[in-house]
């Protein structure tokens, strides 16, 4: 029993500073790749290649004075700091990183937890998210923060539907809404699911964009419009939170997702010896991750009634369809 | 791969719709450039090293004996040492430039009655760098270097004198004398922006 919880723990432990440290890390990874796509370098000071720049820019967040604006809900202020940081980290749960194995007759998931409904969580807290951003606008007493908020909620309830309905397909066809069992069943059938449900994967894309809030459905940023919108109040760490939590840790998270339901989580060729499923999982996350980034510094911004219009007249009627057709597919072929 | 320009009314049609080749067009672009080395230049770090014309601060070619003969001949009218600027204080300068106090220069008469400059003050901080007082200089004294880091701590440093004019021009004829005289940094590069001149 002691040796469960302390198991739980380490993973907790692995995950929290791994993804931390990642979250952090993307920083560089970002401005990397947004540099050398408009032909420049990118952060290059700092140590090699720059590598040193996110703890630089840590120091510099962290010893920061910090104001919260007159008028601002104080209680709230801070809540939204917790709401936004913690569903992000939370998806990170219920992702497999690789196959259970077994360490002094003892079984072990890399995995938090395996609950068996645990794309439902994911769901769950992407939503619980979106409070975060809003109650940052409103607590923040400044219309720019707010309008942005608000922009965001109007994002976040258009494409959860989306969502949805898009995974559907996928959860018909694994008959299962564990994680784990998701990819077992791919590996079973050895098949990746984006083969069988590839409008559903660019639907997941458009769906990962906007609730992480990248472009081209990053306005509730808009920085041109907004300042950099529902954040603007914030100052030093509490400002570099919101970024961390929802630019990095959710783009990651559900990346892992999408590794997940659709490229098979960490099957792959066994070539890199034991460590060969982790290194899969990380490869195929990442380079979701790096097209996210890519999309970001190459694709405009919609217009704010655009985004709603695509998710509301194209989006879901496609999703539905698709879970239509999928569910008959699976009723008659199985 | 060209870019296809769009109004509000024009869509996309349903292939290009269906299988995003708009969002592919411009993903390789940004992709290309990714690939490509940046083109930036580490400024204080590196720096581009401008053409010879390039117009930056001001100097004074000094005597030197690499002067035209022709200069021979205001030798016994002009108090003059080796290594000193070629001056005359013709005022050419001053009436060419179209800033009214950006020059100071003043001369006197020596009891040989030689002209001497004593003073050749150019107020940088109301320059525009048109080059029309380089233009004007009859002997060949006045010049434009590469010199282009002219910011400083005050504006009474923004005014040269005639012994920074001196130190720019001897400066400037050592690293720069011997290119030729052209606008670009080498003839690899003119051809490839204006391709090959055919002299008659």
């Amino acid at each position: 029993m002691i040796i469960d919880v302390i198991i739980a723990l380490g993973k907790i432990a692995v995950v929290l500073l791994v993804g931390l440290g990642l979250g952090a890390y993307l920083t560089w990874v970002e401005r990397k790749v947004a540099g050398h796509i408009q032909a420049r370098m990118g952060p290059s000071v700092v140590g090699p290649f720059g590598l040193f720049q996110p703890i630089a820019d840590g120091v510099k967040l962290l010893t920061k004075e910090s104001i919260i604006p007159r008028g601002a809900d104080v209680p709230v202020y801070y809540l939204a700091l917790i709401l936004a940081l913690v569903p992000s980290l939370l998806i990170f749960s219920v992702i497999p990183f690789g196959p259970s194995f077994t360490i002094f007759g003892k079984e072990i998931k890399p995995i938090i937890s395996d609950v068996n409904i645990g794309l439902l969580i994911v769901f769950a807290m992407g939503s619980i998210a979106v409070y975060g951003t809003i109650f940052a606008g409103w607590a923040s007493n400044s219309k720019y923060a707010f309008i942005g908020s608000l922009r965001k909620a109007a994002v976040i309830v258009s494409y959860e539907v989306v969502l949805g309905f898009a995974v559907l397909g996928v959860i018909l066809i694994a008959g299962s809404l564990s994680t784990v069992e998701i990819v077992n069943s791919q590996i079973e059938k050895g098949i990746w699911y984006i083969v069988y449900q590839p409008v559903a994967f660019i639907l997941y894309l458009f769906c990962m964009l906007a609730e992480s809030g990248r472009v081209p459905f990053d306005i509730q940023e808009a920085e041109a419009e907004l300042v950099t919108g529902y954040n603007v109040e914030y100052g030093g760490m509490r400002f570099g939170l919101f970024p961390l939590a929802e630019w990095y840790l959710n783009v990651v998270g559900l990346s892992a997702i999408a590794v997940v339901l659709f490229f098979g989580g960490w099957s792959g060729p066994n070539i890199f010896g034991p460590l060969s499923p982790y290194i899969w999982f990380l490869v195929k996350t990442f380079a979701l991750v790096f097209f996210t980034l890519w999309l970001h510094w190459t694709l405009p911004r919609f217009q704010a009634k655009d985004i709603t219009d695509i998710a509301w007249k194209i989006l879901l009627p496609i999703a539905l369809l698709n879970v239509v057709v999928t569910a008959f597919v699976v009723y008659l072929f199985s | 791969m060209g870019i296809k320009k769009i109004n509000r009314k024009a869509y996309l049609n349903l292939v290009e719709t269906v299988l995003f080749l708009d969002f592919i067009k411009g993903l390789s672009v940004t992709i290309r450039n990714m690939i490509k080395k940046p083109i930036t230049t580490q400024y204080p770090k590196e720096k581009l090293t401008p053409p010879k014309r390039f117009r930056g601060a001001h100097g004074h070619f000094v005597w030197d004996g690499t002067e035209p003969d022709s200069l021979k001949a205001i030798e016994k009218f002009m108090s003059y040492e080796k290594g000193k600027s070629r001056c005359v204080a013709c005022y050419m300068c001053q009436t060419a430039c179209p800033m009214p106090s950006l020059f100071r220069i003043e001369a006197v008469q020596l009891p040989d009655g030689r002209k001497k400059v004593v003073r050749f003050d150019m107020n940088l901080l109301n320059c525009l760098f048109c080059g029309l007082c380089v233009d004007a200089c009859p002997v060949g004294c006045l010049t434009m270097t590469d010199i282009f880091e002219l910011a400083n701590y005050s504006r009474r440093d923004e005014v040269l004198n005639m012994e920074r004019l001196e130190i720019h021009g001897k400066d400037f004829t050592a690293r720069r004398g011997e290119e030729p005289d052209r606008i670009w940094p080498d003839d690899k590069e003119r051809e490839r922006l204006w391709g090959k001149i055919e002299w008659s």
